[in-house]
C-alpha cells in the first residue's frame, strides 16, 4: 500500500476512534458514577466501623470487617444458604430454560402463545412474584390443597414457610417459576440465529429431532448458553426479595440467610454499615469470580457459522 | 434586552419574596386510616390557622417505616416530624439526630409543665441525658381479644371459660380450633409474631426470668423461665400440638372479618376503633370481649405485656424555625387526646384524659389500663431491634425447625451477650 493511502486510512481510523470514544464517553461515565464509583466507596465504607445513624466520624479500622466476617458462623451460614440457594436455582433454570426454547422452537402453532406464557413472570417485580406466592404457600393455600390433590393425602402440611428443606426449595420454586421464561427467550433468540439450512441438510440425512438438538443446536448456541448460564448465576448471587419477604412473613430466617439478606440485616437492622460494606464487596468478589471462570472455561468454544 | 433582563429579575424578586417566610413541614407516619382521617382534618385547620406553613402527611406501612426513615436519616435527608414505636426511635435519641421539645413552641410555659400534663413516666423513655425528646402519640399494651360465638359454639361461656392462665390458653385453644388433617382451619389464639420484646419478655418475666440485668450488662437471666417459655411456644407450634404458627397470617389482622379464621388474639385497644371501620356489624353484634393477657399457672410476677409508645419526634437537622413549627404543629395535634381515643382508639397518656368520662366510657378501656398499671414500657436499648431479631431466631427455631430450646437459648444468650460487650 503506498505511504501516503495508508496514512489517509490511518487518519479515517483514527478518526473512527475518535468518535467511537465520544459515543460510548456518556455511558462510561454514567457507568462509571452509578456502577464503579458505588463499589469503590463501598470499598472504602468496608475499612471503618460506622454506626449509620452517629454523626461521629467513623472508625479506621482496616481490614478487621473482613477478618471477623470470615470467622463469623453467622456470614458462614450466609455463604452455604446462598450456595444452596444458587446451586438450586442455576442449574434447572439453564436447563429447562434450555428445553423450553427447544420445545417452543419445534412448535409450528402457538409459539407467540408459549412465549408469552412463559414470560408472563418475569414482567411482575421480585416483590409481587413472591407476595403471590406467599398466598400459595399459606399452610390453607392452593400449593398444599394441589399437592393434597395430586398425591391423594388430605389433610397434609407440607409446610412450605416451615422447614428448613421446604423454605429453601420454595425461595428456588418462586425464583424459577419467575425466571424461566426470560431465560427461554434468550435461548429461543439464540437458536433462532442458526440458519435453517443446518437443520433441513441434517433432516434430509435422516438425522432424528433428538440427534439434531445435540448435535446441532446445543454445540451452536454455546455462545447463549454462556450468556445464560452468566446472568443467571449473577441473578441467583444476587436474589434478595423473595427471601426478605419470606422472612417477613414468619419464615424462619437462617435456612435462608443468603448474603443480601444478611447485608440488609446488617446494614439496616444492625446499623452497621461498614460490616454490611464488606459483605457487599465479599459478594462483588464472587460474583467476579464466577463470571471469570465462566469466560475462561467457554473461552475455545466459540461459534462460526462458516 | 435590558427590558428582558429587567422582567426576569423582577420575577425572581417576586418570587423569592413570595417563598420567603414560607414554611413546609415534611411528616411521616405509619398507616391508620382512622389516624389518617382526624390528622389530615387537624393539618386543613393548622394550616388556616398559619397560611404560612404547608405540612404534607405521608403515611408507610408499619413494618416498612423504619427502614424508611433510617435510610433518609442516613444521607441527612429526614422528614421534619416523624413517628415510631420507641425502640426504633430511642437509637435517634442517643445518636443526636432528633431534637429537645421546645416547650414555648408547643403551648407550655415551661419543661415540667409538659411532664405534670402527662402521667408519671410516660415521659421517661424519651427522656435522655436531662432533655426531652418526644411527646407521646400513643402508649399501647395488648389484651386478648375473643369472639364469644365460637367460644359458645363449642360449649363455652366466654364470661367465664375465657382464658386466665397460659396453661389454660393451650386448653381453651384446643377446644376453639378447628383442623383438616394438619391443617389449621381456624385457630383458637396465635400470638402476635413477631413483636417479642411486647409479650414473649414480659411472659419470661412473669416466671421470675428476665431479658436483661439491672445493670444491662448481663442478657438472659434465669434459665429456668426462660427453657419453660421456649418449651411452650414448642408446644404451642406446628411440631407440637399445632394451634398456632408465625408462618399463618396474622391473627389479629382475621379477627375483625369474623369469618372463623380465628376465635382469640392478642392486640391493642386501637383494634376496637378498626373492627369498627372494618367490620360495623361485627362491633355492634356485642359479640366480642377484651380480657387481661394472661399469666402462667405459678407466675412469680403478676405482669400484663409490655407497653410501648410511639411518640412525636422533630428532626435535629431541620432549620431552627422549622423545629419550632413542628413542634407547635404537633402539640396542636395532640391537643385532641379525646378524638384520638374515640375515634382511633390511641391512649395518649394525659392525666386529664385517663381521669375522664370519656375514656371511662371506651369500652374495656378499664381492662388495658389494670394490666397497663401492673406492667412496664418495652425494653428500651439502643440495639434493641436487633434484640428482638435474635428472639425472632429462637423463637423460629424452637417452633419450626425443631431445634431444643436448651441449644435455641445456649446460642440467643452467645449472641445477646456479645451485642452487649461489643463497643460501639
Amino acid at each position: 500500500m503506498p505511504r501516503k493511502q495508508k496514512r489517509s486510512h490511518r487518519g479515517i481510523e483514527r478518526k473512527k476512534a475518535i468518535w467511537g470514544w465520544i459515543f460510548v464517553s456518556p455511558s462510561l461515565l454514567f457507568f462509571s458514577i452509578f456502577s464503579f464509583y458505588p463499589i469503590a466507596n463501598a470499598f472504602y465504607t468496608s475499612l471503618f466501623k460506622k454506626d449509620l445513624l452517629s454523626l461521629r466520624p467513623p472508625k479506621f479500622v482496616g481490614l478487621k470487617q473482613y477478618t471477623y466476617l470470615l470467622s463469623s458462623p453467622t456470614f458462614w451460614n450466609s455463604m452455604k444458604a446462598t450456595f444452596v440457594f444458587t446451586m438450586g436455582t442455576f442449574v434447572p433454570l439453564v436447563v429447562f430454560s434450555m428445553v423450553f426454547a427447544a420445545f417452543i422452537m419445534s412448535r409450528k402453532r402457538f409459539q407467540k402463545f408459549f412465549q408469552m406464557a412463559y414470560y408472563s413472570p418475569a414482567v411482575l417485580s421480585s416483590v409481587v412474584a413472591a407476595a403471590i406466592w406467599l398466598l400459595i404457600l399459606d399452610p390453607r393455600g392452593l400449593a398444599n390443597q394441589f399437592l393434597n390433590f395430586i398425591m391423594n393425602t388430605p389433610g397434609i402440611d407440607h409446610k412450605w414457610l416451615a422447614t428448613v428443606g421446604m423454605v429453601r426449595f420454595s425461595t428456588i420454586l418462586v425464583y424459577f417459576w419467575k425466571y424461566v421464561g426470560y431465560f427461554t427467550i434468550i435461548f429461543i433468540a439464540g437458536m433462532a440465529s442458526i440458519p435453517r439450512n443446518f437443520h433441513e441438510a441434517a433432516r434430509i440425512d435422516g438425522a432424528s429431532s433428538w440427534q439434531i438438538f445435540w448435535h446441532i443446536t446445543f454445540p451452536l448456541i454455546k455462545p447463549t448458553t454462556l450468556l445464560v448460564s452468566i446472568v443467571a448465576m449473577i441473578q441467583c448471587l444476587k436474589t434478595f426479595s423473595t427471601q426478605y419477604l419470606f422472612v417477613q412473613s414468619g419464615a424462619p430466617r437462617s435456612p435462608i440467610d443468603v448474603i443480601t439478606l444478611n447485608i440488609y440485616f446488617t446494614a439496616i437492622r444492625d446499623h452497621r454499615i461498614g460490616r454490611a460494606s464488606a459483605m457487599s464487596i465479599i459478594l462483588f468478589g464472587i460474583m467476579l469470580f464466577f463470571t471469570w471462570l465462566q469466560l475462561r472455561v467457554s473461552r475455545s468454544e466459540e461459534v462460526s457459522y462458516m | 434586552m435590558k427590558r428582558t433582563v429587567l422582567v426576569f429579575v423582577f420575577l425572581a424578586l417576586s418570587l423569592l419574596l413570595l417563598s420567603a417566610g414560607k414554611i413546609e413541614l415534611l411528616f411521616w407516619t405509619h398507616e391508620d386510616p382512622n389516624r389518617t382521617e382526624i390528622e389530615n382534618r387537624y393539618i386543613e385547620e393548622f394550616e388556616s390557622m398559619y397560611p404560612n406553613v404547608t405540612i404534607k402527611r405521608v403515611t408507610y406501612p408499619s413494618r416498612k417505616i423504619q427502614e424508611t426513615i433510617l435510610t433518609a436519616f442516613a444521607v441527612h435527608k429526614g422528614p421534619d416530624i416523624f413517628n415510631m414505636e420507641i425502640n426504633d426511635e430511642y437509637p435517634y435519641i442517643v445518636n443526636q439526630r432528633v431534637a429537645p421539645v421546645d416547650p414555648k413552641a408547643a403551648g407550655y410555659d415551661s419543661l415540667q409543665a409538659i411532664y405534670d400534663d402527662y402521667l408519671a413516666g410516660v415521659l421517661d423513655p424519651v427522656t435522655y441525658n436531662g432533655k426531652l425528646y418526644g411527646l407521646p402519640l400513643e402508649l399501647t399494651n395488648w389484651c386478648i381479644f375473643i369472639n364469644k360465638k365460637y367460644f359458645r359454639e363449642v360449649g363455652l361461656d366466654p364470661e367465664k371459660d375465657y382464658p386466665k392462665t397460659w396453661e389454660e390458653m393451650l386448653e381453651v385453644s384446643e377446644k376453639l380450633v378447628i383442623r383438616e388433617g394438619e391443617i389449621l382451619k381456624r385457630r383458637g389464639f396465635d400470638f402476635r409474631y413477631p413483636y417479642y420484646l411486647t409479650f414473649l419478655v414480659p411472659m419470661v418475666e412473669q416466671l421470675g426470668g428476665a431479658f436483661l440485668s439491672e445493670d444491662g450488662k448481663t442478657a438472659i437471666i434465669n434459665d429456668e423461665a426462660w427453657l419453660k417459655v421456649l418449651e411452650y411456644f414448642q408446644e404451642w407450634g406446628p411440631n407440637g400440638r399445632n394451634l398456632g404458627s408465625p408462618t399463618y397470617t396474622n391473627a389479629r389482622k382475621l379477627f375483625n372479618k369474623d369469618n372463623n379464621s380465628v376465635a382469640m388474639c392478642l392486640t391493642g385497644l386501637y383494634q376496637e376503633g378498626r373492627i369498627r371501620a372494618d367490620n360495623p356489624d361485627f362491633y355492634n353484634s356485642g359479640e366480642w370481649m377484651v380480657v387481661p393477657f394472661p399469666r402462667f399457672k405459678d407466675a412469680v410476677n403478676d405482669l400484663g405485656s409490655a407497653y410501648y409508645g410511639h411518640y412525636y419526634m422533630v428532626n435535629a437537622e431541620s432549620s431552627k424555625e422549622k423545629q419550632e413549627w413542628a413542634w407547635k404543629f404537633i402539640a396542636f395535634m395532640l391537643n385532641h387526646p379525646e378524638e384520638y381515643l374515640t375515634k382511633v382508639g390511641l391512649i395518649q397518656p394525659k392525666k386529664a384524659l385517663i381521669e375522664s368520662d370519656i375514656f371511662k366510657n371506651i369500652p374495656y378501656a378499664d381492662v388495658f389500663l389494670n394490666d397497663m398499671a401492673k406492667s412496664h414500657i418495652i425494653t428500651i436499648h439502643e440495639r434493641a431491634p436487633m434484640m428482638q431479631d435474635y428472639l425472632k431466631e429462637v423463637i423460629e427455631a424452637v417452633m419450626l425447625t425443631r431445634t431444643s430450646p436448651k441449644v435455641a437459648l445456649r446460642v440467643l444468650k452467645m449472641k445477646m451477650q456479645e451485642l452487649l460487650e461489643e463497643e460501639w
